[in-house]
């Protein structure tokens, strides 16, 4: 393990690190905006929850890399590449956690706002979304530290991130390099996870702490 | 020229289809690539999930595992072994195994650990011992998350298998990454189209799957995945 | 009453006779200074001695944390005591291997437990799969099963979550007897069903003892359920003492304290009526005519009310208020006030009784046999004469009887 190359390379290191924090953090965010109406309407009108599930299913199922190629020639190799495609990811792991969430309120609460005078969308708002944030919370944790995982794939299209050091470590036959990147990326994906359950907490003090 | 036009147009020159390395070649090692991790995984990840959800034992392992495991690059992992073993059978089976095993291992727990208390009870109340407890009544009631468990593990592995290819592992990887390094779209579009269709058919065999094996009785239930 | 169809199917029970599996179809179990306590302190069940006796319907009862359930749980290992020993018919349970044990005892749980990857019959065929019978036997005994715990044959391949709650329970029930165990738990088994369900469900138990005579140990929070139910009651005070332990008649009759008085609930005197029959009750024919009587017959006989009937009861009349009537109408032509309800003699209870002298306008209940016809009234007075001398022959019979056990805290 050579720490002095670390040292020496601090600035490209940051760079890098930085570029793999953009590629990662914005997509799940894009994508909860996107699941929450999605999965609203999805809870609300019950036919178009199993088309919905099974084409989120199956996009799921795209290998990450297959879906950036798959955009090349829409979008080039650019970060926006690796954006739209992380941001359906995370689409792809948040709307059903939406859905749950949101069938999850017992009819019990939901039959108490309305016969309160809460007319719908107001009992959405005020009631159901915020019951149901412990679940849409774990969707987006999970799609949170998957794109940050992920977004190393993208330097094999040649977009930059922490994945480069991956490459240039393998070329050079570099451990170092390898393990910093690792580290890195699991650091980057644990502290992330971290900051959404904080958030979680003050979000629901209602919650008792496990 | 969109990507379905490069890779239909790849796909369909007979001469991808004849030769060493070709498509069909490639599919069959994919799916060689891809079914023995998974089933290494299995065979260690249920075992394993199951004696966590049956006795609780471990069980905090298990959940921190569970928000972790998808934290781990995937690439890195590879080249890691890549560098010190240099390319050997082990320098992809070892990182896709260990990446297979969380979402197995995972689900196999939660499908055990959530089994109704009152079950559990009844089963320890008629007599059974723990091991008729696990075998006749807490898999076969966990038996739907363990079909999901397995499930994200193969198209996790498809995934990971592909990705393979860049330190050298045979499959239809080989496709994209000798495309990219050549700048060739095609069989770059070509592979990813291919690699699309084998996860989605893999997606249809669990489905499928789940249909036969689930019993009814459980199905009825509407467990969410 | 019995239904000829569930008698012809306890044929199996001759079967397992004859294959030693019965030897005896009773079982004592006794509790010697059995204590619980867990490693946080807190002490569930504290040096019980209760015995529960062949046949019986023993009834745990108490409020919530008293130790009722752990007690239960005790007998069947699922929880292990502290210190004390818990023996079945002379023996100590923990000599047998606990997985034998619970094929030996029927467990019932208030969330029924039914195993949901199952069909009905399977799940009802658990414990003589599991003692090695073939399914196809197995499965012949659970459907005979359902149709001794009132259920439709139909029901044998459902799943359960296709069946209603009530219908759970009884599936729980036939499960916990498929192997017929000469011991059954049950955990507030009918608690989670609404009161309808739950009588019918009780009504069940109650007809199916007469024909299995079990030894049951049941656990309920409900006093009524106790009191319907039980032959013997342990009832708990909390932190798992015994506050008394006596029949249901001697806990509404003489309750020990304060305590007992209060669970046992505040008309427990009326209550306590139920278990006193009317066999000895006297009636007074005097007041009841045919409908053919005349009018005139009810001015001349000097009672307030009259009782018209032929042979079942018709209403009753007031002669003062027939004035505008002649002599020589027939009273079966007079309109008369109804009767409430009527109880039957020898098989309603002094509480049938007396609900019937307070629901009659009169103030006079009216007894009639078996087939509907009319028997004699009886006034408060004839009543409270038969309750005083039930309650003293009660009260002089538990005098008499060896001191019950059970330490008062």
């Amino acid at each position: 393990m050579m720490w002095s190359w670390i040292a020496a390379n601090g600035a490209q290191i940051w760079q890098l690190t930085w570029s793999n924090i953009i590629l990662g953090v914005i997509p799940p965010l894009i994508g909860l905006a996107i699941s929450l109406p999605l999965g609203i309407i999805a809870a609300r009108w019950r036919w178009f929850y199993p088309p919905t599930l099974t084409v989120v299913n199956v996009i799921y199922a795209i290998p990450a890399l297959a879906l950036f190629i798959a955009l090349i020639p829409a979008l080039g190799l650019t970060d926006t590449n690796v954006i739209v495609a992380l941001t359906l990811f995370s689409l792809c792991v948040i709307v059903p956690n939406v859905i749950a969430g949101l069938r999850g309120v017992p009819p019990s609460v939901r039959q108490a706002a309305t016969a309160m005078g809460y007319g719908a969308l107001r009992r959405l708002i005020t009631v159901e979304l915020p019951v149901a944030v412990p679940v849409i919370m774990g969707g987006l944790r999970v799609a949170m530290v998957s794109s940050i995982s992920l977004a190393s794939v993208g330097q094999l299209i040649g977009v930059s991130s922490l994945g480069y050091l991956f490459i240039d470590g393998e070329q050079r036959d570099f451990p170092t390099e390898i393990y910093v990147g690792l580290v890195l990326i699991i650091a980057l994906a644990l502290a992330a996870d971290l900051i959404l359950v904080g958030i979680r907490r003050v979000l629901t003090p209602w919650m008792a702490r496990s | 020229m969109s990507f379905f036009t490069y890779a239909w147009d790849w796909v369909t020159q007979s001469a991808n289809w004849h030769g060493s390395g070709s498509i069909p070649q490639q599919i069959l090692a994919h799916l060689g690539y891809s079914i023995l991790p998974l089933l290494i995984a299995a065979v260690i990840g249920i075992p394993a999930g199951v004696a966590v959800g049956h006795s609780g034992r471990g069980a905090v392992f298990v959940v921190n595992l569970a928000n972790s495991w998808r934290a781990i690059p995937t690439l890195g992992l590879l080249v890691l072994l890549a560098v010190y073993l240099g390319f050997s059978f082990l320098t992809w089976l070892l990182p896709l195994v260990v990446l297979a095993i969380p979402p197995i291992l995972v689900n196999a727990y939660e499908g055990v650990a959530g089994v109704e208390p009152g079950v559990r009870d009844a089963a320890k109340g008629a007599g059974m011992t723990s091991w008729q407890q696990v075998t006749r009544v807490e898999v076969p009631i966990a038996l739907p998350l363990i079909l999901v468990g397995l499930r994200t593990s193969a198209i996790f592995v498809v995934a990971t298998a592909t990705i393979a290819a860049y330190i050298g592992l045979g499959g239809l990887g080989r496709f994209i990454i000798d495309g990219l390094s050549s700048y060739q779209y095609g069989p770059v579009a070509g592979g990813a189209l291919l690699v699309v269709i084998l996860a989605v058919l893999v997606l249809g065999f669990f489905a499928l799957l789940s249909r036969l094996i689930v019993p009814a009785g459980l199905r009825g239930q509407g467990k969410t995945e | 009453m019995r239904d000829p169809e569930a008698a012809a199917t306890l044929w199996w029970l001759d079967e397992f006779s004859r294959a030693g599996w019965v030897g005896d179809p009773v079982s004592v179990i006794t509790f010697e200074r059995v204590t619980k306590r867990y490693p946080d302190g807190t002490v569930a069940v504290n040096a019980l001695d209760l015995e529960v006796p062949a046949g019986k319907i023993m009834v745990l009862v108490g409020p919530s944390g008293c130790g009722k359930t752990t007690t239960l749980r005790m007998v069947n290992r699922l929880v292990e005591p502290t210190s004390g020993q818990i023996l079945l018919d002379g023996k100590d349970i923990r000599e047998q291997n606990p997985a034998r044990l619970r094929r030996g005892i029927g467990y019932v749980i208030q969330q029924t437990g039914l195993f949901p990857h199952r069909t009905v019959e399977d799940n009802i065929a658990t414990v003589p799969v599991l003692n090695g019978w073939s399914r196809a036997k197995a499965r012949a005994r659970a459907r005979d099963l359902l149709k001794l715990v009132g259920l439709d044959q139909a029901l044998a391949r459902r799943y359960p979550y296709q069946l209603s709650g009530g219908q759970q329970q009884r599936v729980g029930v036939a499960r916990a007897l498929a192997a017929d165990p000469p011991v059954l738990l049950m955990d507030e088994p009918f608690s989670a069903v609404d009161p309808i369900v739950r009588a019918s469900l009780q009504d069940q138990l109650i007809a199916l003892q007469t024909e299995l005579h079990k030894t049951i140990v049941l656990v309920t929070h409900d006093i009524e359920e106790v009191i319907k139910v039980g032959d013997l009651v342990a009832l708990f005070r909390p932190h798992g003492r015994i506050a008394q332990l006596g029949t249901p008649e001697r806990l509404l009759g003489a309750p020990a304290d304060d305590y007992v008085a209060g669970f046992v609930g505040f008309d427990r005197g009326i209550r306590r009526l139920s278990f006193f029959s009317t066999a000895s009750l006297s009636l007074d024919t005097g007041p009841v005519l045919s409908a053919n009587a005349t009018v005139a017959s009810a001015r001349a006989s000097g009672e307030p009310w009259i009782l018209v009937a032929d042979g079942k009861p018709r209403g009753w009349v007031q002669p003062d208020k027939l004035g505008q009537y002649q002599d020589g109408t027939l009273l079966g032509q007079v309109p008369a006030e109804p009767i409430g309800h009527t109880f039957t003699v020898g098989t309603n209870s002094l509480r049938a009784a007396l609900d019937a002298a307070v629901l009659s306008p009169a103030g006079q209940a009216v007894g009639v046999d078996g087939y509907g016809n009319v028997v004699g009234v009886a006034t408060f007075d004839r009543l409270r004469a038969a309750v005083q001398a039930a309650q003293t022959a009660a009260d002089a019979a538990a005098a008499l009887e060896p001191s019950e056990s059970g330490a008062p805290a």
